[in-house]
Order: structure tokens, then sequence, then C-alpha cells
């Protein structure tokens, strides 16, 4: 096999993200949100499903750190919740605008994780997911303790202006309006996510994740891209903390506790975190589980559990996983 | 003046416990040789390519690339200033695809085209495959070439050709043999199959519970006693 090559055949890629195409698509992702609010009048059920795709952006955090890293959080409610404080104590506090309140919403828990990654992004495994667990579990215990502040386990109720961003703050409290809102910002999370994902650095952290030691031989430092994509994560998942406390008007240490991380673990694992809008899906379906299971009875996590298993031993893609490969062996499809 | 070794490992000494892997090991390999490490299992060659490329921790001696010492160097800036290695298992990236692996190698190593590695390494038709779909034969090449993006200076192989049938082994042997001397490749080979070392290796180290039991050319080591008793046996 002794080549002797002169001139090597070019390969030319398809071009794969198809960039122009997937915001076309994203465009009408948030059109089909707004005619899912122009047609269920119930606001019972526009309640449930912004409930729902709030939750879902959680979700899609912590799917996205699986995707890339990995790994799995125990933690991100960490992110969550402090989001939600940050907001509610500065109201509370008189301390700035809402708008700049909002901002610094997002930056605390971002540069939180940012910081904690740097420390804990190297250690593997089960020992990641109990470090997140302790790091999680430590904010809502300081949320629990510090009553004069966060009003400890009563929580305490935010008190917002009348407008955020000159739009009237009744646009974040109606079901049907806050629908279109929370789904316009989950479908830009998801098409945000989806170019990371298919970028050089998306790829770099896939290939971090498949064989860290590999890539450190091929030239690349691994820790700062597994960084950077727990930070990213955090960010998602702060902006889902944003949106309930905007919604809401409401904050406990709910927001903190381990339990809601578990819960974004379980709708990822549900929908299937290696793909993009996977945790989404598990996240709605999580929840009209949860409410359809709940009319019957009050045991309703042990039908969540039972799904859970039947995915886990059925479909390790997940039910998104599942979908996806459906889509790709339609007749006609290559 | 001295020469100038492309690679120069100076009183390389490893141990574990009490066990000693390599006990002081001069190995110096003249710029653009393809030098062969044999020895029995637990002589210490993976020991040695891991203390040459910055894989291993706790050793002592020194290491140097053309009269620079690299010895407190990571495993990256070796990679960077061209150093590459390959490992004994396999190592690629599963779930990416062949060209996706290559394009990332390449942007670390500042290549500025992937398509003569593939060509060079019969990939290009399998570019757009996942890595875990392809055989075992083109991921060992795929390995091969992740390690020769960017035409390295040295190359340290740890059995590249592991579990390839005696054809795909006398095939990659010759490829990399051919790209070695096109390119210029300083290259470290350690190989069980002694086939393809005797085949394309200028120079023979044989090493020996941690120590070199012998060096020189593939006919100077055939003709050692020792060597052959204890390790070649017939197979050459």
């Amino acid at each position: 096999m002794t080549n002797i090559v002169t001139t090597a055949p070019t390969v030319t890629r398809s071009p794969p993200p198809r960039h122009a195409l997937a915001l076309a698509a994203a465009i009408g992702a948030i059109a089909i949100g707004a005619l899912i609010a122009a047609t269920i009048q119930s606001n019972l059920m526009m309640t449930l499903l912004t409930q729902a795709i709030i939750t879902s952006i959680l979700a899609t955090g912590v799917g996205f750190l699986i995707r890339q890293n990995g790994v799995v959080s125990f933690g991100h409610a960490a992110f969550y919740g402090i989001a939600c404080y940050a907001i509610a104590l500065a109201m509370k506090l008189g301390a700035m605008r809402v708008e700049f309140a909002i901002m610094l919403a997002l930056v605390l828990p971002t540069a939180l994780a940012f910081l904690l990654g740097l420390v804990i992004v190297r250690i593997p495994g089960v020992a990641f997911s109990m470090l997140t667990l302790a790091v999680g579990q430590a904010f809502y215990e300081f949320a629990m303790k510090a009553r004069q502040v966060t009003g400890g386990e009563d929580g305490f109720s935010v008190n917002l202006p009348s407008t955020i961003f000159g739009i009237p703050t009744a646009v974040f409290q109606d079901p049907h309006s806050m629908f279109v809102v929370s789904w316009s910002v989950l479908v830009l999370i998801v098409f945000g996510l989806a170019l990371t994902a298919a970028s050089p650095f998306g790829r770099l952290t896939v290939a971090i994740r498949e064989n860290e030691e590999r890539a450190r031989y091929i030239g690349y430092e691994t820790t700062l891209p597994r960084v950077l994509v727990l930070t990213l994560s955090a960010f998602v998942t702060a902006v889902a903390g944003v949106l309930f406390t905007l919604y809401n008007t409401f904050v406990s240490p709910d927001v903190l506790h381990w339990s809601l991380s578990g819960s974004a673990l379980i709708m990822a694992i549900i929908g299937g975190p290696r793909l993009i809008w996977g945790p989404a899906l598990g996240a709605i379906i999580f929840f009209f589980a949860k409410d359809i299971a709940g009319d019957f009875t009050e045991h309703w996590q042990g039908i969540i559990g039972v799904i859970l298993i039947v995915v886990m031993l059925v479909l390790p893609v997940g039910l998104g996983g599942a979908l996806a490969k459906l889509w790709q062996r339609r007749p006609g499809h290559g | 003046m001295a020469e100038s070794y492309a690679i120069d490992g100076c009183k390389l000494t490893r141990s574990f416990g009490g066990f000693f892997a390599l006990k002081g090991v001069d190995l110096a390999v003249p710029r653009g040789e393809i030098r062969g490490l044999i020895g029995p299992n637990g002589a210490g060659k993976s020991t040695l390519i891991d203390v040459l490329s910055g894989r291993a921790a706790h050793w002592s001696g020194t290491v140097k690339m053309f009269d620079a010492d690299i010895s407190a160097m990571t495993a990256q800036q070796r990679r960077r200033v061209g150093l590459a290695r390959s490992f004994q298992r396999t190592n690629i990236f599963p779930d990416l695809t062949v060209i996706d692996q290559l394009e990332l190698a390449s942007r670390a190593a500042e290549a500025p085209s992937i398509d003569e590695i593939m060509a060079e390494l019969n990939l290009t038709a399998l570019a757009f495959r996942r890595a875990a779909d392809i055989s075992y034969g083109d991921q060992r090449r795929l390995d091969l070439a992740l390690a020769l993006i960017g035409r390295p200076k040295i190359l340290l192989l740890d059995e590249p050709a592991a579990g390839l049938s005696i054809k795909e082994s006398l095939d990659l042997a010759h490829c990399l043999k051919d790209l070695a001397v096109r390119w210029g490749v300083t290259v470290l080979l350690v190989e069980h199959d002694m086939e393809v070392v005797f085949s394309i290796c200028d120079r023979i180290t044989v090493l020996h519970l941690g120590t070199i039991l012998a060096e020189g050319t593939p006919d100077e080591i055939r003709g050692i006693p020792e060597v052959v008793t204890a390790y070649l046996g017939s197979s050459v």
C-alpha cells in the first residue's frame, strides 16, 4: 500500500448546519407557538403549558450538559433558584430597576457556574454529580435559614413594576401571552444551542466527552471547553429562572431544591439528552403525565417512575431519539 | 559538534512502588530514523513511550527534542511542538465522523488541509461515517491519521498494528514507512509483530526488564544470540 499521492482528492462537506433552513424552522416554530396560544382558550391548559415550557428551558440546560460534557448535574436548581432570588431580592430591597435585576439574574448563576466549573469539571462521573448536589443544597439550606432576607420556607411575593423593558408586566403573567414569550425563548435557545453543537466548539466538546485523553494528545486543552459548556448550560437554566419569577411572582426555597434538578434530569432522560430538543420534549411529557396521573392518584411520582424505567429499558435514546430515528427511516429518506 | 537527535531521553527512570518499569534508560533517535522498540511484555516499552510523550507522571530523567528540553512540557505542549503519539488501544472519537475528528486535529495542529492525510491513509471514502461504524482496520488507520495530522516531527507509535491481519499490518507498515520518509518524520515504533518491525525499521532497540538489552540494525539484532533466545525465537 505504498501510496504516492500527488493530488489528494478534496472532500467536500455538504453544508452541515444549514443555518438559513434552521432559522426558517425556528421562525416557523415561533409562529406555531403563537397559533397554539390563539387556539387554546382554556386558561388552565395554558397555565400548564406555560409552566411546562419554562421547565423545558431548565431541562434543556441540564440536557445540554449531558450531551456535550457527558456528566449529570444534581445542582442545576441552584442556577435556576439564584436567578429567581436575584430578581426577587432586588425588588424586595428596591436595590435596582427590574431590567438590571433581570440582567443580574442571568449573570450571577452564569458567573458562578464558570468559577465552579474551573474546579469541578475535572472530577469524573458520580463525584461530579455529588459535588453539584452538595453545592445546590448549600444554596437551598442558606435560603431556608436566612429567614430575615429570604422569608425562609414561606418564601415571599415579588413586586414587579408595571412595565419591564417597556412591555406591560401583565404580558408576563397572563398564561396565553407568557406561553408565547416562553415558547419563543425556548425555540431561540434550542436554535442557539443547535448552532453551538454543530460548531467546531461543539464538536470539540463532544470529542472531549468521548475521549478526553486523545483530545489532549491532538493538542487541545480540555478543561476550559468543559467549563464553558457548564457555563452555557447554567445560563440557559438562569433564563428559565427569570421567566419563572416573572410569571409566578413568588419565590421559595423549592426553586433551589435538588428535587427540581432531579425532575429536570428525568425530563432530559425521557426526552433524550443526545438531542438538543429532547429534554424539552421530555419536560412537556413529564408535565402532562403528572397532570393526568394526578387526577387519578396522589402518587403520581410512581407513574413518572414507571415511565422513566420503561424509557430507559426500551428507548435508551429517549422518546425524542426514537422519533428522530423514525424520521430518518421514513420512506424516500437517504 | 554533537549530533542533534530528534528525540533524546536521558536516564529515564520510572517506578511503581518497588518495581522499576524503566531503570535509567538512555534512548536517542536521530532525525528521520524509524526506530523499533521491542521486548517482552513488561519490558517497559509503553512506559517509555508514555514518558517521552508526557503521559507519565512521577518519572525522572530528561527528554530533549532537537536539543530543546521538553521534560516539563504537558502532552498538549509536546504535541504543539511536533511530538505526536498513538496508543496501544484504538484511541479515536467513536461518536464523531471521520472528517469531524480529522478537522479537529487539523485545527489544533494548524494543518492547512486534511485531504492529503485522508488520501494517504485511504480514509476519503469514509469521511462522513461515524468512527464507531467503520471497521477495526479503518479505525486503526484513523488513529494513525489523527497522530500524523500536521506532519509532526516525531511520531511515537504504540502497537499501531495490534489486532490487524498480517496483510493489514504490512500494508499499514509500508504506508507508514513511505510517509515517514517523504515527510521526514522520525518514528519510534513499539510493535509485537516482528515482521513489521524488521521490514521497516532502520534500527531496533531491545528493552528487557526496564533496561536496554541491545541496539542495532535489524541484521545486527538478528545476530545477537541473547535477543534471539530471550525474545525473537524463530519469528525473524
